[in-house]
């Protein structure tokens, strides 16, 4: 499962590269550290003894250039390796030989919204939110283009690699790759906003075989059960004449709006509101009971809903698969 | 050049000349010692205000999911612990410090516009009270204090924390810029006989570059903020991305002061340090030449490194590996200092008093936040940790490690010459300790929690494993800190009342301000020392070992600019600045295929004989000057009354083609253009507005006689001015209305 | 496909007419500098091999329509690298006998105004990657030697007032703090412009004539027309500033270690009426 310190425990390319080059700038860090220290505290302990007045030395001109050599080199060193790595990380679309940029080359859109993130797979036409499924394959990388359709956000999964802004008007483009299959846990990295704490999302890295089925499955448009069960029923007219279409898309219905998470496959999904809590009938009757106590500030209002209703609401819902 | 002697005899008359109660005394005083004592103590209230705000945050994160503070509430907490951090307390306790200590060790009597400092003053302490006002209103700014937008733009923060925290932060710059001018002025133009440029303190040379900094940094912020009011009060689309605006180009702005402001903060404590640690170790500073021109290298450097706070915005390639080399550059400089100050202590006689305690400190944890800063300066590193605990890590090092350490030290090595009475030994001790305990309890473990993933900047957490344990240690080690700072404050009352008593020199210290009594009397210097060394009170007290028989520098020339044209100059540096990017954003976003109204709505025709008045007002203007040295007191009058003339039609010409603009409907919320167009030609017109303003008090002065061929360097202060105002129109003319960058 | 081998081979270009000007140039400055060839002469070995690798180097061949960022670093070593040294190799007495000449002296000194140089070394900088420049130059022989005089030339009057060998032109160390830094600016604001902008700024280097037959062998390198320009904008922006900087270091060392008017009256006249003033 997740890592304690996920940035020390890379699981793509990419991350293991930033966190080689981490380790050794750190023990770099570390062997500057001990000789600085090493230094003050021996002239300090030396120097604490001595009670005669010291020879006025006003410094030399060679001393200094020859301490600077090791900082140079370093620096010099540092500028090289991070400038490759820059270089090999770079996720940016190519322009074709006639100057156009290929779109089909995007395997994913992550876009950030306060506080929950849209994602969406162009190629097979899936829409999710805050669970981002891949293969798991250490010589395939999603090409994923991030964005922000309000305020700047920041998409970052440690395990996986760099961070990026997802920023209004602009889209942003970075790889994203996993080892192993597992689940990567990913979090905004920028402040957005009253709920920027809660704005988590997870990566789940499956085999071939899983994520092929996994497409499959939200590609059908909501292969909800014919004949739904009298709550869940009631449960859905209520979904219609409430405000819920306002801002929510079930696919295949008259629910279109896309200002909150799409919910056509909702029951799928793990988690409720970007990490708050886990997605269980009983936490999303907490959740509809009043998302302000849960998440306080999050664009969805509490609707004083009668615990009637929210039965059946939470009935409707858990038929979203 | 003339030699600041008119300067010097009039500002004996500047004392107030009521006799008054105290505190009449101190709201209405002139002294550079008591206005530096008052930044200091405005400093320390703010401290504890942001030091208070501090503690409620790390309350809220000692546990998960704690319901202690809301998320508005802690997202307040934080932005307003971030701004008071950086603009209330660091600034100006710098700036205090500054005030009081460079006259003194230059050997000046007095700042060199001792109105100005009080004006520099008040402007900062109304500013912090309007920014600290927006609690009472119950909407304190939230967007952080860098604000990114379009968070901190009208859509996404409707309340008016944001304006407070833009009015605020703009009053507060400038009193920051006056300042900083006064400094810069002082320290060019007021020095003693035989103290050359090369042989100042290294304190007196870090404030230089620290203003230089200040001067040419701050206006970066005032365009981004006047942008973003104008966005928020008048609805342009400057940072609105979905009307054209850029979201970036905040940011870009906001980091072009924001770095310079890293180094604002820093210098000075550099300065402080490489005055206590030579004294401490009874040796001269080791490479002073090094110290001083890598400092110089920092502030060149420190310009062009902004967007390494941008990399993960995803600039590209190419500038990511630009900024990376730049920032790694700055290692360099920073490593010759690290070096020459170990190097000073090495072989010394250390005395290891409390100051000296703080200096070791400030050197270990500074280093410690210089390396994560070259982890940060590594590109790929910074797409990992940047915008975690690790930088929070990172910067508080560098800022409290580095800075607020370097500055208890100071207090320790000055207090005895501001008050008299020596600071207790025994209670600094315990107050370092407290300090170093608490500091490092508090800041190491965020190295840690970054590393596991937490932003910052979250209200609360999920229990993941380690986090709450990590986060409550970061907590416990805050109150530490608490407590040693009450032992501070103890301890500086009690060693106010019975401290031992200080003398003139304690320490067996080398530079000026130790050749004068402790407390300094209001005129600072009975007599001044011979200045043939860069330590004058060693060469004093050790005749023997004197410095100028080792070590030569370079001689004093006895050059002194003339104050008023330096400062003007020094002020329209800034301008200049304010201006360029004004005008970058018009080229920026009128580059763009623009749609609606474009710059072809304008009468060029028009506009460029208007302009011509305002170009041969410069003409006149030199005239005027002319005849004002030449004596002839009417044609000066006449031909300054023409150069407003000329001014005032030009402002008429603007009105006019304003008349015509918003009669068609063309307003600065039309679109992109028409703000960006508004902006840079308004920002203009307000200062030819200004400009005639001055010359009319000049004109008026000129007609009462008051006004005379002595004083024309005044009038030539206002004409660097008025011929800058000019020039920026030409630029204007050039870029807006005859395309020349599209 | 021709193997790496072929390619290096014809990368270099031994026989460029520029051996011609190193050959008079070395002439000129052993005349000169004849009686005293000394640490100074370094620094001319180093000009001249400067100079001859801009154009028998496969920076040279690569600059002549191949790649954008070939032909800024050509560029740069003609305006800072040979003019810097070429400076840095006159020794003071050899130019003090060179300049004592009025006509030469008044010359020294016209260039010694910071405009001049300051406009000339940044002038030919924009002027020669406007477009239009650009490419003429590139495709036309004799305005690419035109071009590259003009480079050496204004190479020289940017750097005099800095490093020119007598003391008598060089700036104020405050003014040289501001020249640099200006020109380091105005280096910056081209690079930014040549990095970012999304038109060609030199249109023949996007469709070169592919003479030598490597054409395919530096796009499999990943150099393809648009990574070219941005290493170009590149190159004119981090190196020249980073050697403006470095001079600005120099010139801050000459600050300190002034120390030769230790006794001339108008400084001892000053100090004392300043005193005065003070007490």
């Amino acid at each position: 499962m997740n890592s304690v310190i996920p940035v020390l425990d890379p699981a793509s390319p990419q991350a293991e590269a930033i966190h080689n080059l981490f380790l050794l700038v750190l023990l770099i860090s570390a062997v500057i550290f001990a000789i600085v220290a090493g230094l003050i505290l021996i002239a300090i302990s030396r120097g604490r003894q001595r009670q005669t007045l010291p020879e006025q030395d006003f410094g030399s001109e060679k001393s200094e250039i020859f301490w600077m050599i090791g900082p140079v080199i370093i620096v010099i060193w540092l500028v090289a390796i991070s400038a490759n790595l820059i270089i090999t990380l770079n996720a940016i679309p190519q322009a074709d030989p006639d100057g156009k940029t290929d779109i089909n080359e995007i395997d994913l859109i992550v876009t950030g919204h306060q506080w929950w993130w849209e994602v969406k797979y162009p190629k097979s036409g899936v829409i999710t939110a805050n669970e981002i499924y891949i293969p798991a394959d250490k010589t395939k990388k999603f090409r994923v283009k991030v964005t922000s359709a309000d305020v700047i956000h920041c998409f970052w999964v440690p395990q996986l690699g760099r961070k990026i802004d997802a920023i209004p008007g602009r889209d942003n483009y970075i790889w994203l790759q996993a080892s192993e299959p597992g689940s990567y846990q990913g979090r905004c990295s920028e402040y957005c906003g009253a709920q920027h704490a809660w704005m988590n999302f997870k990566v789940y890295a499956v085999t071939d075989a899983e994520f092929d089925q996994w497409v499959a499955s939200e590609q059908l448009a909501n292969k909800q059960p014919k004949l739904l069960s009298p709550l869940a029923n009631s449960g859905k007219q209520f979904f219609f004449q409430a405000t819920c279409p306002q801002c929510h898309t079930i696919y295949g219905t008259p629910a279109e709006a896309t200002i909150g998470p799409d919910l056509t496959h909702f029951a799928h999904r793990k988690e409720i509101g970007a990490g708050v809590i886990e997605n269980t009938p009983e936490n999303l009757a907490l959740w509809l009971k009043d998302p302000q106590a849960l998440k306080p500030g999050c664009k969805m209002p509490d609707f004083k809903l009668s615990d009637e209703h929210l039965k059946q609401l939470v009935a409707y819902l858990e038929t979203l698969k | 050049m003339t030699t600041g002697s008119i300067e010097q005899s009039e500002r004996t008359s500047l004392e107030p000349p009521v006799t008054s109660t105290l505190l009449l005394d101190w709201v209405s005083t002139l002294d550079h010692k008591r206005i530096g004592i008052m930044y200091i103590l405005t400093a320390m209230f703010y401290l504890a205000i942001g030091g208070f705000e501090a503690l409620l945050m790390r309350i809220q994160l000692s546990m998960p999911n704690n319901t202690f503070l809301s998320p508005e509430m802690f997202n307040q907490l934080f932005t307003m612990h971030g701004t008071t951090m950086v603009f209330l307390v660091g600034m100006p306790v710098l700036t205090g410090f500054a005030n009081y200590f460079v006259p003194l060790m230059v050997g000046a009597r007095d700042v060199a516009f001792p109105r100005l400092n009080a004006f520099g003053f008040w402007m900062l302490f109304f500013g912090g009270l309007l920014l600290h006002f927006s609690f009472l209103t119950g909407s304190a700014p939230n967007a952080g204090w860098f604000s990114y937008v379009p968070l901190s733009s009208k859509a996404y923060s409707s309340l008016q924390g944001v304006d407070y925290w833009i009015i605020g932060l703009l009053i507060m710059g400038v009193g920051s810029v006056s300042g900083a001018i006064n400094i810069f002025a002082t320290i060019i133009c007021l020095r003693a006989p035989g103290m050359s440029l090369q042989r100042v303190p290294l304190f007196v040379w870090m404030m230089l570059m620290q203003s230089i900094l200040i001067i040419l940094a701050l206006p970066a912020l005032n365009s981004a903020l006047a942008m973003l009011l104008i966005d928020r009060w008048l609805g342009s689309a400057f940072f609105d991305p979905t009307r054209g605006g850029s979201a970036v180009l905040w940011q870009h702005y906001f980091w072009i002061f924001g770095h310079p402001e890293v180094y604002i903060l820093i210098l000075p404590a550099f300065g402080m340090i490489s005055e206590v640690i030579p004294v401490f170790s009874r040796k001269p500073i080791y490479g002073y030449t090094f110290v001083a021109a890598s400092s110089v290298a920092i502030v060149l450097l420190g310009y062009g490194v902004w967007a390494h706070h941008m990399f993960a915005v995803g600039l590209g390639m190419y500038a990511d590996i630009f900024f990376a080399v730049g920032s790694l550059l700055i290692a360099i400089p920073t490593g010759i200092k690290v070096f020459n100050w170990t190097a000073t202590l090495w072989g010394g006689e250390i005395k290891f008093n409390t100051s000296m305690h703080f200096a070791i400190a400030f050197l270990l944890q500074f280093v410690i936040g210089g390396l994560t800063g070259i982890m940060f300066a590594a590109v790929p590193i910074d797409w990992q940790l940047t915008d975690t605990y690790f930088v929070v890590a990172h910067f508080h090092y560098v800022l409290i490690g580095g800075t607020v350490f370097a500055l208890f030290s100071a207090a320790y090595f000055w207090f005895p010459k501001m008050s008299g009475r020596m600071l207790s030994e025994r209670w600094g001790i315990l107050h370092f300790w407290l300090w170093v305990l608490g500091f490092n309890m508090t800041f190491m473990v965020q190295h840690f929690l970054g590393m596991m993933g937490m932003p910052r900047r979250v209200y609360t957490y999920a229990d993941n494993p380690g986090w709450a344990l990590l986060n409550g240690i970061s907590s416990l080690g805050a109150v530490f800190m608490a407590i040693g700072t009450l032992v501070f404050l103890w301890n500086i009352g009690t060693s106010l009342l019975r401290g031992k008593i200080a003398g003139d020199n304690p320490w067996d210290a080398f530079t000026l301000e130790w050749a004068t009594t402790s407390p300094p009397p209001p005129e600072n210097f009975t007599v001044i020392p011979e200045i043939k060394s860069r330590r004058p009170v060693w060469d004093l007290n050790h005749p023997e070992n004197a410095d100028w028989k080792i070590e030569k520098t370079p001689v004093d020339r006895g050059i002194r600019p003339n104050l008023p044209k330096l400062a003007a100059w020094a002020f329209i540096a800034s301008e200049a600045v304010f201006f360029l990017l004004l005008l970058i954003a018009y080229v920026v976003f009128n580059t763009r295929s623009g749609e609606g109204v474009t710059s072809s709505v304008l009468d060029v025709t028009r506009t460029g004989i208007f302009s011509l008045f305002l170009i041969s007002s410069s003409v006149t203007f030199w005239i005027a000057e002319r005849f004002l040295r030449a004596g002839k007191q009417s044609a000066f009058v006449l031909t300054l009354g023409l150069t407003i003339l000329l001014g005032i039609t030009f402002l008429a010409g603007q009105a006019w083609e304003y008349t015509g603009l918003l009669t068609n409907n063309i307003t600065i919320n039309t679109n992109l253009f028409s703000a960006t167009f508004f902006t840079v030609t308004g920002f203009h017109g307000i200062h030819v507005t200004a400009g005639v303003i001055a010359l009319f008090v000049m004109l008026m002065m000129g007609i009462k006689g008051n006004l005379t061929a002595d004083k024309s360097h005044v009038f030539g202060a206002v004409g660097v001015y008025w011929h800058f105002v000019d020039v920026v129109w030409l630029a204007v003319f050039g870029i807006i209305y005859l395309g020349l960058l599209q | 496909m021709s193997s790496y081998f072929d390619l290096t081979s014809g990368l270099w270009k031994w026989s460029s007419p520029v051996w011609l000007l190193v050959l008079s140039l070395v002439g000129l400055y052993i005349i000169f500098h004849h009686r005293a060839l000394g640490k100074r002469s370094v620094f001319f070995v180093l000009a001249m091999l400067a100079l001859a690798l801009a154009y028998v180097s496969p920076i040279g061949v690569l600059s002549d329509g191949y790649l954008f960022s070939a032909h800024v670093i050509q560029h740069l070593i003609l305006l800072l690298i040979v003019p810097l040294f070429l400076l840095l190799s006159l020794s003071e007495s050899a130019a003090e006998t060179l300049f004592r000449q009025p006509s030469l002296n008044r010359l020294g000194h016209v260039m010694a105004v910071p405009f001049v140089g300051w406009l000339s070394g940044l002038g030919v900088m924009w002027f020669w990657h406007v477009p239009s420049f650009c490419n003429a130059s590139t495709v036309n022989y004799s305005l690419g030697i035109f071009r590259d005089a003009t480079f050496i030339l204004a190479g020289l009057a940017f750097w005099w007032p800095i490093f020119s060998p007598l003391k008598r032109f060089h700036l104020s160390a405050s003014l040289s703090v501001i020249y640099l830094f200006s020109a380091c600016l105005g280096c910056t604001l081209l690079g930014i412009y040549i990095t970012f902008t999304v038109i060609s700024v030199c249109p023949a280097f996007a469709n070169p004539v592919d003479r030598l037959g490597i054409m395919h062998f530096l796009y499999d390198q990943g150099m393809t027309p648009a990574t070219d320009q941005r290493l170009g904008g590149l190159l004119m922006w981090v190196p020249p500033c980073s050697l403006y900087v470095c001079a600005i270091m120099v010139v801050l060392k000459r600050w300190y270690a002034e120390m030769d008017y230790l006794n001339s009256p108008k400084t001892a006249g000053a100090t004392s009426s300043l005193r005065e003033a003070q007490s």
